[in-house]
């Protein structure tokens, strides 16, 4: 892609971020006259619903771009947080905490299952400290399902708590603070800057390993690297917001079908569409219900993002399959 | 001919009824652990012979798994003559048609209905007389509610991660109302998965929390980040106090009452 169009499409993408944080905080449960606000109107605003909208846009970022550094890093366009098992064992983690009735510490939990999650997949899947990108996806699947085994069997045992713990996993940001705000934006900050050296490097490894090899890329590390910097990012994002499904699959998929193939396009754009769709899923799922109700903003995610992203996948399956 | 014919339905119908009637229910099972101080009040301990996992009245009983996965095996292998479970949700169609007995249901959603079941469940058991006291000296309990000045405006937390709050549909508004309060939340569910934003704004003189296999270790609900402005009383509660739809909700209107009566802003003239 032109770097003007790039540029364009970036300006455009940016503004609808803005365009749609300035209405998520416009709008929710409580009207807010946002010029001529009470004292109750302001802590609404600076406790309740700013950090929520900010945090919904950081999860969204977090979650796409880890999800675009998985298809990188397992050369499957396929990949993502679930694929990989960073979810289902940070939610693992999420769940014991909850079940322990240590909720304070749910995103710590969360961080410690992902990482622990990771580091199992990491290991299966390395021959001489090389990662198999297959034999990870299918370490990926198979931590996946023992962590969403052992969840089953923490609901089966949970008896009351049982309902805390499926309302949790089907995500949300009604806890949203501006103290994870700032960590989970540290994290992600932290992470595009240690990755940005490595754009041209990820496209390299889009050909096989020998080419990228040849080309000067030390594929183990980078691999290495950019799996334990999704795993974070994903880890982060479910210890804050519970599992949600679909944004780091779809969304990446959605920018490449804009032409945006190349990491240091790609990448920048997740950020941003992330945000953007996390922003306006959450704002559906906080004022679709009347009276201040709520619905997990993972059910709203996984509903929309799987209609649009089938749409998408019957519509231009030839281009969507950049990997061939 | 016609009327033979009627007289003998009649007749078989009468003792059909009779023979129902006269059937003592020897073996109870109970499967939701509210019900289990009713049917010891009723002198009914001693015919008990499977509870729920959590049951903690008749704690020496044969345990027949978790109240919402009762193992249906054990249950057949009790021979109960009947059931007494929470809802069609924790034993369904499919469970009642294994177990091939009487299967009855304790969900009350008011005070009132609780007394209904408490009568309800004497008639079943033929302990009539033990029902009309328990009725009694719940409403007796209630007598102990002193009016206050103004109704003071409730939230009642059922968990904070999610925050889910009590709705209409709750036992504990039927607490509240008793106890002289309004629940702020009319959505008519049991429970409501709501935003803060909605507590902030209504600023509800009250706000209960439940501790309790429901809402494990909830942090004190102004140290959490959404909430350290909010000026409503904070008060912690037992969750098998007051969301229990048992004997419990009489003593736990009065406690509630007393909280309410103890701030003077709610006191009433001949409340001391």
């Amino acid at each position: 892609m032109k770097k003007s169009n790039w540029f364009i499409i970036l300006f455009f993408m940016t503004l609808a971020l803005i365009v749609a944080t300035v209405f998520a905080v416009s709008i929710g449960a409580v009207k807010l006259p946002l010029f001529n606000m009470t004292t109750v109107e302001k802590n609404i605003f600076f406790n309740v619903r700013l950090p929520r909208v900010l945090l919904a846009g950081l999860v969204g970022a977090a979650l796409v771009m880890s999800g675009a550094l998985f298809q990188y890093v397992m050369k499957n366009p396929l990949a993502d947080s679930f694929t990989t098992g960073t979810s289902a064992s940070s939610a693992m983690g999420a769940v014991i905490a909850i079940m322990l009735g240590l909720e304070k510490l749910i995103p710590l939990f969360a961080l410690a299952g992902g990482l622990t999650g990771l580091t199992a997949v990491y290991k299966i899947s390395s021959v001489r400290n090389r990662i198999q990108p297959v034999t990870m996806l299918l370490a990926g699947i198979v931590i996946s399902t023992f962590a969403s085994a052992t969840i089953s069997f923490m609901k089966y045992l949970s008896d009351d708590a049982v309902s805390s713990i499926i309302f949790w996993l089907m995500g949300g940001f009604s806890s949203a603070s501006i103290s994870k705000v700032i960590i989970l934006a540290i994290a992600i900050i932290g992470s595009y800057l240690s990755i940005r050296s490595d754009f041209l490097s990820l496209d390299i490894i889009c050909f096989d390993d020998m080419t990228a090899e040849a080309s000067g890329v030390n594929v183990a590390r980078l691999r290495r690297k950019i799996f334990f910097i999704a795993s974070l990012l994903t880890a982060f994002s479910v210890g804050y917001a519970g599992i949600i499904g679909f944004a780091g699959l779809v969304i990446p998929h959605i920018i490449r079908l804009l032409r945006m193939v190349k990491a240091a396009e790609l990448l920048p754009m997740s950020l941003i569409g992330g945000g953007l769709f996390m922003i306006t899923n959450d704002l559906i799922a906080r004022t679709i219900l009347s009276e201040g109700q709520e619905l997990p903003v993972g059910i709203l995610t996984s509903f929309i993002g799987g209609i649009f992203f089938l749409t998408l996948l019957i519509k231009r399956k030839k281009e969507l399959f950049y990997f061939d | 001919m016609k009327s033979n014919i009627k007289i003998i339905v009649l007749a078989v119908m009468v003792q059909l009824t009779i023979a129902a009637t006269a059937f003592s229910y020897d073996r109870i099972i109970i499967l939701y652990g509210a019900v289990s101080p009713i049917i010891k009040e009723l002198s009914l301990s001693d015919k008990v012979v499977g509870v729920s996992r959590s049951d903690t009245v008749f704690t020496q009983t044969t345990k027949l798994g978790s109240h919402l996965r009762p193992n249906v095996e054990l249950i057949i292998a009790l021979e109960p003559d009947i059931i007494i479970a929470g809802s069609k949700r924790t034993f369904n169609e499919e469970m009642v048609e294994s177990v091939k007995v009487k299967v009855i249901y304790f969900d009350p959603q008011t005070l009132d209905e609780v007394l209904e079941k408490i009568t309800e469940l004497g008639e079943l058991f033929r302990q009539e007389e033990r029902a009309k006291e328990l009725v009694i000296s719940c409403k007796e309990k209630l007598k102990g509610v002193k009016p206050l000045s103004k109704k003071p405006e409730v939230i009642y937390e059922i968990s904070a991660e999610p925050l889910r709050i009590a709705g209409k549909k709750s036992i504990v508004t039927s607490i509240i109302e008793a106890a002289g309060g309004e629940n702020v939340i009319t959505i008519e569910k049991k429970h409501v998965v709501l935003s803060p934003e909605v507590i902030l704004k209504a600023e509800p003189d009250y706000y209960f929390y439940q501790t309790g296999p429901m809402n494990k270790n909830p942090s004190p609900v102004k140290e959490r980040d959404q909430f350290v402005t909010l000026k409503s009383e904070i008060v912690n509660v037992d969750q098998y106090e007051f969301a229990r739809a048992g004997l419990n909700v009489f003593d736990a209107v009065i406690k509630m009452n007393r909280i309410f009566g103890d701030n003077p802003q709610f006191r009433g003239e001949n409340n001391e």
